[in-house]
């Protein structure tokens, strides 16, 4: 994988690890909505919802509209499908196997020392 | 702004052993089984018939809330370079090797049937790059190929069973 793939995983994980912007992405996955609408549930100023906004559009999750005034959001679910790609559900799976593979090989390699 | 992703997993790693013991690791079933399933797992069946067109039968025993499972998998050694390069199939399969559908054991969906594992050795200093690579097969693609000859093998078995009754 490479290190941008690495990176935009990173910035994916890091966008879903917030309730707030989940429930976000709950909202626009029913559709387009604007600034205020994606605030009115959340008791928040603002400027913490712009903040939220910018973490997810930073993730490539959701795409600002170019209506100026009422610059509505929508989401982008490409970076979701790769978080739950097939094969990157295995990479920890390998990673821990290739650790349990050293280990042994260290094993193997005392034992050898001791004989 | 994003390429369509290969469905596939590389992880590139160095071991502190020449590439004929790491070769091992992969081939010796006792020592695969040493290091393959996860903690507290065991290993109580490993076949490996290493050699283009062999096949392979793992069993994985975890200790699960409801009591032992097993699991079975089966596959197809695609390419055998000794020290170099191995390249096998992948697939969840019941005790004699028939191939289940990841959906029948409760694998999310879109996993692929068949997926293909690559492993490439390198020496490096005294020790060994190893690049791995998890594919997965699309059914019905060239990559299937493993398991026309796996199901070509099985004929061919049926066909002498045949002529010696």
């Amino acid at each position: 994988m490479t290190a941008a793939v690495e990176d935009r995983l990173d910035a994916t994980f890091g966008a879903l690890a917030n309730a707030t912007r989940r429930a976000m992405l709950a909202r626009l996955a029913q559709g387009e909505a604007t600034v205020n609408e994606l605030a009115e549930p959340f008791r928040l100023s603002l400027p913490a919802i712009s903040k939220h906004l910018k973490v997810l559009e930073r993730a490539g999750l959701i795409v600002r509209g170019q209506q100026a005034q009422y610059r509505p959001r929508t989401l982008d679910a490409t970076p979701l499908r790769e978080v739950s790609s097939w094969a990157e559900q295995y990479r920890p799976v390998w990673e821990a196997r290739l650790n349990r593979m050293d280990s042994y090989l260290q094993e193997l390699q005392r034992d050898e020392e001791d004989a | 702004m994003v390429e369509k992703m290969p469905d596939s997993v590389t992880i590139e790693r160095m071991f502190p052993a020449p590439p004929d013991l790491m070769w091992k690791l992969w081939t010796q079933p006792e020592h695969f089984a040493s290091w393959y399933g996860p903690a507290g797992s065991t290993v109580p069946v490993a076949r490996m018939d290493v050699r283009v067109g062999g096949t392979r039968l793992l069993c994985m025993e975890v200790q699960a809330p409801q009591g032992l499972r097993r699991m079975w998998f089966t596959g197809t050694y695609l390419e055998v370079a000794e020290n170099q390069r191995l390249v096998y199939t992948d697939s969840m399969a019941d005790e004699h090797g028939t191939v289940l559908a990841p959906e029948e054991m409760g694998m999310p969906a879109g996993h692929p049937t068949t997926t293909e594992v690559r492993v490439h050795l390198e020496p490096v200093g005294g020790g060994t790059r190893m690049v791995l690579t998890h594919i997965g097969i699309p059914e019905g693609s060239p990559g299937a190929v493993g398991w026309a000859m796996a199901l070509d093998k099985l004929a061919d078995q049926l066909t002498a069973n045949d002529n010696t009754l």
